[in-house]
């Protein structure tokens, strides 16, 4: 695991080991991070207590041990925290007798900012949603749901924005929309944290990444890094050839292989070097004189590159 | 206050359950024209304390009370109002208020009409004024109570109805140290202190007045002390 990120100085989000238990059920264990002004991705596979870290960052889980602090003061039981923190959270469910625009200035109105109608279509024409405006949200696709979900959360300009899979149900224009806006609020100084399951999203918005899996903090830090670390991982492929035996030892000679089994039908190789290993096969091959009918990365899933990582 | 009020109550007013609550409310004053129309004339203080007091007023507390936050809980949409610089005790008591209030709008009316029509063996306007009273105050302690219950169990519906069937329709009515744990029964010493004649040994006035205030800002206290502590429910 690379180094825990370490708090900023004034870290505008900070969770100081921070574990929330259901019964036995350990949804998230001993986390300690520290957030500053940016865009962080929230990593992970589907219940890997992703969301349980975001509510507990929101104010809406108390933590069983540990604190979370939000600009310095702890989040849980603090309402007067929300002038400052805006939350879209997973669920789809929004009041869906209001328009896109009611809803917005409901939450300008509950936030109490000076001008909730102005504020409200501000919020409606950030998100890109005025046509639909005025439409109530029960009509609204997945997608649209989503950024009036935003326009609520914008309404009062937080200085921290925490999204729940915000992606989901979005077409790839629009989740470009997204993508462009957070990287300007996050550029104008905000604190933005958004969850997902989706490698591409992150790396494609995250400036830095937190690695959730099982609940535990597999990874922090710098994007790039982790993305290394992740691809230069141990890999296990599968290859189907025309000489199995003589492929796997011709591919023994080459340095990005520590490791080849002949196993019925195939070989299965190891590497610690995924880029080089698969620049070489093809040229082994070729020399050997061997024709490859297939190449198979075995473990290529998320699941186990975030294994991998709590287990490093 | 007044946004969390408009949500609630338009969140309540949604086509299905207006239709439903008003059938209810109606139902009483659709009964006494029923029985006048075929010439029969019962005392009004009997059916409005049988059909009123006893029935459709807790039904519809229950109803509106369960769904002004409960709906609200079970189906997320609660947490645009938890992630909000308001007090919780604001959000409470908004809800009890529409609550009540809602309560009121549909059983006064009917309370109103229906002894207008069948009138009283004694005062109709007797009659009319104490029950008006007794279910303005009782009514909101029921819708009070059915807040505080859902803001702290998703089975408020099933537990309420087992409270007005089976503790206020049975129990209490056996049992008569546990009168003063009755909405019901501090309706009726309400409605008996006006001069209606109610079945049984009725609560004292100020019984019933600290019973109904009792529930009413217990309600409040316990709503606000729970979502104080609101967790959110699901995600991973």
């Amino acid at each position: 695991m690379t180094e825990p990120a370490q708090p900023p100085a004034t870290a505008a989000l900070e969770v100081d080991h921070v574990s929330r238990w259901y019964g036995n059920v350990v949804a998230v264990n001993d986390i300690s991070f520290g957030l500053g002004p940016g865009v962080t991705g929230l990593l992970g596979p589907n219940g890997a207590g992703k969301s349980t870290l975001l509510h507990l960052m929101a104010g809406l889980l108390a933590p069983s041990a540990g604190r979370v602090l939000v600009e310095g003061a702890s989040a849980w039981r603090r309402p007067e925290m929300y002038r400052h923190v805006g939350l879209v959270p997973e669920r789809e469910a929004v009041h869906g007798f209001l328009t896109g625009l009611e809803f917005a200035r409901l939450n300008a109105r509950l936030q109490g900012v000076a001008d909730p109608d102005g504020a409200a279509a501000r919020a409606i024409d950030t998100v890109d949603l005025t046509e639909a405006a005025n439409r109530p949200i029960g009509t609204y696709s997945k997608g649209m749901r989503q950024r009036a979900k935003l326009a609520g959360a914008l309404v009062h300009e937080p200085r921290i924005l925490l999204l729940d899979e915000p992606f989901n149900g979005m077409d790839p224009r629009q989740r470009l929309h997204m993508m462009t806006l957070l990287r300007s609020m996050a550029a104008a100084g905000r604190t933005i944290l958004f969850s997902s399951h989706i490698l591409e999203e992150v790396e494609r918005l995250a400036d830095s990444v937190l690695v959730v899996y099982a609940g535990r903090l597999a990874a922090a830090g710098d994007f790039r890094s982790i993305r290394r670390l992740m691809t230069d991982r141990p890999h296990t492929f599968t290859v189907r050839s025309s000489d199995d035996r003589r492929l796997a030892a011709s591919l023994m000679a080459d340095a990005s292989v520590f490791g080849a089994e002949l196993v019925s039908g195939h070989v299965a190789i190891r590497t610690a070097e995924y880029d080089a290993f698969t620049r070489a096969l093809p040229q082994v091959a070729r020399t050997a004189g061997v024709t490859l009918f297939e190449v198979r990365p075995t473990d290529d899933s998320l699941e186990s590159v975030f294994s991998y990582l709590v287990r490093r | 206050m007044m946004p969390l009020v408009d949500v609630t109550l338009r969140g309540l007013l949604g086509r299905r359950r207006s239709i439903l609550l008003v059938l209810l409310a109606g139902l009483p004053v659709f009964i006494a024209l029923l029985v006048r129309l075929s010439g029969g004339r019962p005392d009004a203080d009997r059916v409005l304390d049988t059909l009123v007091v006893r029935t459709v007023m807790p039904l519809v507390a229950l109803i509106v009370g369960t769904a002004a936050i409960g709906s609200e809980i079970d189906d997320g949409t609660a947490v645009y109002l938890m992630i909000k610089p308001i007090p919780r005790w604001r959000i409470a008591s908004s809800k009890i208020v529409v609550a009540a209030g809602l309560t009121a709008v549909l059983i006064v009316p009917a309370v109103i009409i229906t002894g207008a029509v069948l009138g009283s063996r004694t005062d109709t306007m007797t009659t009319i004024v104490g029950f008006s009273v007794a279910c303005f105050v009782g009514g909101s302690a029921y819708a009070a109570a059915f807040v505080a219950l859902s803001a702290f169990t998703t089975r408020a519906l099933l537990l309420g109805l087992a409270y007005v069937l089976i503790w206020e329709g049975v129990l209490s009515g056996l049992l008569e140290g546990t009168k003063f744990l009755s909405i019901r029964q501090a309706t009726l010493g309400l409605a008996a202190a006006f001069g209606i004649d109610t079945p049984g040994d009725a609560l004292s006035r100020t019984v019933s007045v600290v019973v109904l205030v009792v529930v009413l800002v217990g309600a409040a206290l316990l709503t606000s002390w729970k979502l104080a502590r609101f967790e959110i429910r699901g995600g991973d």
